[in-house]
């Protein structure tokens, strides 16, 4: 569902250039829930806006449910539903007009967004303020419009970044056990977070990145084999073999 | 899971333009500032200046109530005339028509009457010397030396009094004279008239008289708070959604930068609509309350159907402002990373349009042709221009320039320009702000803040874009405030114009910023072999002249004789500058320093900030035309405006492909001196035939040679490129 390869990103910086991503390859199949581990600078987010859309790759390849990001890019939002850390929803309007907004916006009719609104109130549990101005909200129920706005166009790919960051333990508790329905669903899921121990025990895979590259990919299992400890303590390993105990 | 739907196109547009509108109409405060205050404002305004212009008229009539005049009389018959002019003047139960209300009469001895006079005692004074008397009541004719004081106070009427006075002295005279001679009164009387019927209320006149002004100055500001209405929706519209963290979401929405920011420009837009018609009812409402409130007179204003068009006009041209303030503000603030950033870069733009809107303002302004097609300016003189035309003009107006475009088919053609006008700059405004939405480096930088505030940038080999813009803006700063210390005479001030405008703001961000000189202006020979040197002069000046001699037969043919008061003022200072001075003066004074000081600032900073240092082709033709309008507007003048754009357009061409500044130096100095030597070189005769023939064309054999000369110059460099090329090779 999301294949990328040799992908780089450089950057503009002084009188230079910065390579925030160096030719990062990996592959995330359908129904799999993936970590993106690293570091802040390590490249999760550039790689992350770059498969949404938002940015535009150097050079590399980089493919959403068959899509190319540069050749294609309207149709790959059509099939990505995109939240990071830093987004936000609007405070004038209320849940359910955001998502009848973004609806509109993903060419849904009005019956299909009653349908999805129906739904993603259910799934999500937006019903006791999905009539309430977001700026009256708290910030796991911002969040969690947010997700729902992510998936108001009924995605195949959700790529999520350091999507629990603002949350507290409950409020990301919650958040993981929505995204542990929405993979049972179906739906291929990249995933960033500095909080190992939250995806350690859901995510099928990691991907560990540190100065734009990928350190490694693999399960759990593969990644903890033969250490102590766990997939902190991989992580520590592989970005700071030096330092590793 | 679905499959792929129809997206993007005006669906989206419609979709988030109605999410921004929602937004809009939730925060009360914006709905207030931007559709509330407009409905107050013209209220407090009318009301404020209707009791200004109403103390003004009191005060007026009072003045003309309190009308005297103090006069002083001198000589021997001194007393006699002022018994004359009381006994005219106590005639009839009214004072005769035109005498001051109030008139008193001193006698004195010369010395004293001039005293009186310096002091301001007196207004005027009159020597009635010895046998005045006895020639007044004969059939001489009197001579009568008056006198005005130099220090009377305003407002007194003091030569009309006193003519109107010595009229009725002179009056009774001819009666006596006419009753002597056994003649009827009938004879110097031929006709007498009574006035009877309603008088306009009293300041009526001078109201009558403001008012054109006054509606001018409304239009103005309906321009600049229309605009004002794009503020606040173009501030939350992308700085806003970026500081919420919200924009990301519009720009992963599958449709285009250019769908998402049609979409927000049509919420702009429409609250910048409301705004327009909010004004527009209370004008409208107010104006309905000032005719009761102000002693207009019958007749006055416009009737139903005037009104009606006159507003129809104004509603239909400032939709242009409407489209362009949206677009205008969406771009300003499309570079803003927070609301704060958008407001700061805001406050120009507030300049801008009010500057542009306050220009159609100008004297003799609705003469021109083109302004209509001026942003801002041009609906303004849109909607000025309607009320001459559906207004309460009498028919016996001149059909003047003026006037012609105040006919309903000259308001047609300014409406139909204007909305086109506007239509285009609002679509290229919006493809700039789509292109700024989705620029990764304003997307995603980091606050404006981490740009450490004033601090001298590093070194660069040629100057930024920015910088560009800042050399352009100080050379016009520099040009108007050179203004207040310029000497009148025109070679100083020539000098100082120079000076201010073009080297220092130039030397100075040049110092500020670091630059590779060499490189920013181009400082190279243009031509290796000195063969190539020499051809590439030639060719230079082969083109400079043809320029000139092109550009001035085509301005010949276009305005002819009616050129503007300034134009025609230089034109002849110039004249004078050559004709008194030796022809090397005018050359280095017109044409050699011009060229190179302009050129420095045009083809070298200008040129090398808007190309960059190794421009492609369609950046390079970007800066080419983007240097040669600044250079066009630099000399202010419009009728000359055309000319010099086509010239920086060839000198910046001719840099770039010769990367060199010499060649643009050498055809700009070539292209001033040619009408200074032929100035210089031409015999009296000729000047004046010219200057009497006015709008005279110039004869074939100059066009003839400006073509001559323009191709000669093309071939010649074409052929020293050639050359340059084989041997590269």
């Amino acid at each position: 569902m999301i294949e990328v390869g040799e992908l780089v990103k450089e950057y503009r910086s002084g009188g230079g250039t910065v390579r925030a991503v160096d030719g990062v390859s990996f592959t995330v199949h359908q129904g799999e829930m993936v970590g993106l581990l690293g570091g802040n600078g390590a490249g999760k987010t550039t790689t992350m806006r770059m498969l949404a859309t938002l940015l535009q790759p150097t050079s590399g390849t980089a493919r959403v449910a068959g899509r190319d990001v540069r050749r294609d890019p309207l149709g790959v939002r059509r099939t990505v539903g995109y939240v990071s850390s830093t987004t936000g929803v609007p405070d004038r309007l209320t849940p359910r007009e955001l998502l009848d907004s973004f609806g509109r916006l993903h060419g849904l009719g009005p019956n299909r967004r009653a349908e999805r609104l129906a739904r993603l109130a259910d799934t999500l549990a937006l019903g006791g303020f999905v009539d309430r101005p977001c700026g009256r909200l708290s910030s796991g129920e911002r969040q969690r419009v947010s997700l729902a706005r992510a998936l108001v166009h009924d995605p195949a790919v959700l790529v999520l970044d350091e999507p629990t960051s603002t949350l507290d333990v409950l409020g990301s508790r919650d958040l993981l056990d929505l995204l542990d329905l929405l993979r049972a669903e179906g739906r291929t899921i990249l995933l960033s977070t500095h909080r190992l121990h939250e995806i350690e025990h859901r995510c099928d895979r990691f991907l560990i990145i540190s100065g734009g590259r990928i350190l490694a990919d693999g399960t759990r299992a593969a990644l903890t084999a033969g250490r102590r400890g766990g997939l902190e303590e991989a992580f520590f390993a592989t970005v700071q073999p030096e330092t590793a105990s | 899971m679905n499959g792929p739907r129809h997206t993007g196109g005006w669906g989206a547009r419609i979709a988030i333009a109605r999410r921004d509108l929602l937004e809009f109409i939730r925060d009360r405060r914006a709905v207030f500032i931007t559709l509330v205050m407009p409905m107050a404002m013209y209220p407090l305004l009318a009301l404020s200046s209707t009791l200004g212009i109403r103390g003004a008229i009191t005060e007026l009539d009072n003045q003309r109530a309190e009308a005297r005049l103090d006069l002083v009389l001198s000589g021997i018959d001194a007393e006699a005339f002022a018994a004359r002019m009381a006994e005219v003047a106590n005639r009839g139960s009214e004072p005769p028509e035109g005498w001051p209300g109030s008139f008193t009469i001193r006698m004195a001895t010369e010395a004293d009457a001039q005293s009186l006079l310096d002091q301001g005692a007196a207004d005027a004074w009159i020597a009635v010397d010895q046998g005045s008397m006895a020639g007044l009541d004969g059939d001489d004719t009197v001579p009568l030396d008056v006198r005005l004081s130099s220090v009377r106070p305003p407002g007194r009427h003091v030569r009309e009094h006193v003519v109107t006075v010595l009229r009725g002295v002179a009056d009774d005279a001819r009666q006596r004279r006419l009753a002597r001679a056994g003649l009827p009164a009938s004879l110097i009387e031929p006709i007498r008239f009574a006035f009877s019927g309603d008088e306009h209320p009293s300041g009526t006149t001078t109201l009558r008289e403001i008012l054109p002004t006054a509606v001018a100055a409304v239009l103005v500001l309906l321009a600049l708070l229309t605009a004002t209405g794009a503020f606040y929706p173009a501030i939350d519209a992308i700085a806003g959604e970026k500081e919420r963290g919200t924009i990301e979401t519009l720009l992963i929405a599958p449709c285009t930068a250019f769908d998402t920011v049609c979409g927000k420009f049509l919420a702009v837009f429409a609250v910048t609509l409301a705004t327009l018609l909010a004004n527009v009812l209370s004008i409208a409402l107010t104006s309905s309350v000032l005719v009761r409130l102000l002693p207009l007179g019958p007749g006055s204003g416009l009737h139903a159907g005037g009104a009606a068009a006159c507003i129809a006009v104004t509603l239909v041209a400032y939709l242009g402002v409407a489209a362009v303030a949206a677009a205008l503000c969406l771009a300003v603030t499309a570079a803003a990373k927070s609301a704060k950033e958008a407001q700061n870069t805001l406050t120009p733009v507030v300049m801008l349009i009010a500057a542009l809107a306050a220009s159609a303002l100008l004297p003799a302004a609705e003469t021109r042709r083109w302004l209509p097609v001026v942003p801002f300016a041009g609906q303004v003189a849109v909607a000025r221009a309607s009320l001459g035309a559906f207004g309460d003009r009498s028919a016996a107006d001149e059909r003047t320039a003026a006037h012609e475009a105040a006919e309903p088919s000259g308001i047609a053609f300014g409406l139909t320009a204007s909305l086109l006008s506007s239509a285009l700059l609002t679509w290229l405004l919006l493809q700039l702000t789509a292109g700024l939405v989705s620029d990764e480096e304003i997307l995603f930088r980091g606050p404006d803040a981490a740009g450490g505030g004033i601090r001298r940038p590093v070194p660069r080999t040629v100057p930024s874009i920015g910088q560009g813009f800042a050399a352009t803006l100080a050379g016009f700063a520099a040009l108007w405030y050179s203004q207040a210390f310029s000497p009148h005479e025109f070679v100083p001030a020539l000098l100082v114009q120079q000076a201010c405008a073009v080297l220092l703001p130039l030397t100075a961000i040049a110092w500020w910023q670091r630059i590779d000189a060499r490189a920013t202006f181009s400082l190279r020979w243009p031509g290796a072999a000195p063969s190539g040197l020499a051809a590439t002069v030639v060719a230079a000046i082969l083109l400079g002249v043809g320029l000139f001699l092109a550009g001035a037969a085509a301005a010949l043919a276009v305005w002819g004789g009616d050129v503007s008061e300034e134009a025609r003022n230089l034109a002849e200072r110039l004249v004078d500058l050559v004709r008194s001075a030796a022809a090397w003066q005018g050359v280095l004074l017109l044409a050699v320093m011009p060229a190179v000081c302009e050129e420095l600032l045009f083809r070298g900073w200008l040129l090398s900030a808007f190309a960059g240092e190794r421009p492609a082709a369609k950046r390079a033709a970007a800066a080419v035309v983007v240097q040669a309008a600044a250079f066009a507007a630099f000399h202010l003048l419009p009728e000359r405006m055309p000319q010099t754009f086509v010239l920086g357009l060839v000198l910046g061409w001719l840099t770039l492909a010769t990367r060199s500044i010499l060649p643009a130096m050498i055809a700009h100095a070539a292209h001033n001196a040619t009408p200074v030597v032929l100035i210089a070189t031409a015999k009296a005769d000729d000047l004046e035939a010219l200057e009497a023939g006015g709008s005279a064309a110039l004869p074939p054999w100059v066009i003839a040679a400006a073509i001559g000369c323009l191709v000669a110059g093309g071939l010649l460099l074409a052929a020293v490129r050639v050359g340059r090329q084989a041997r590269e090779q």
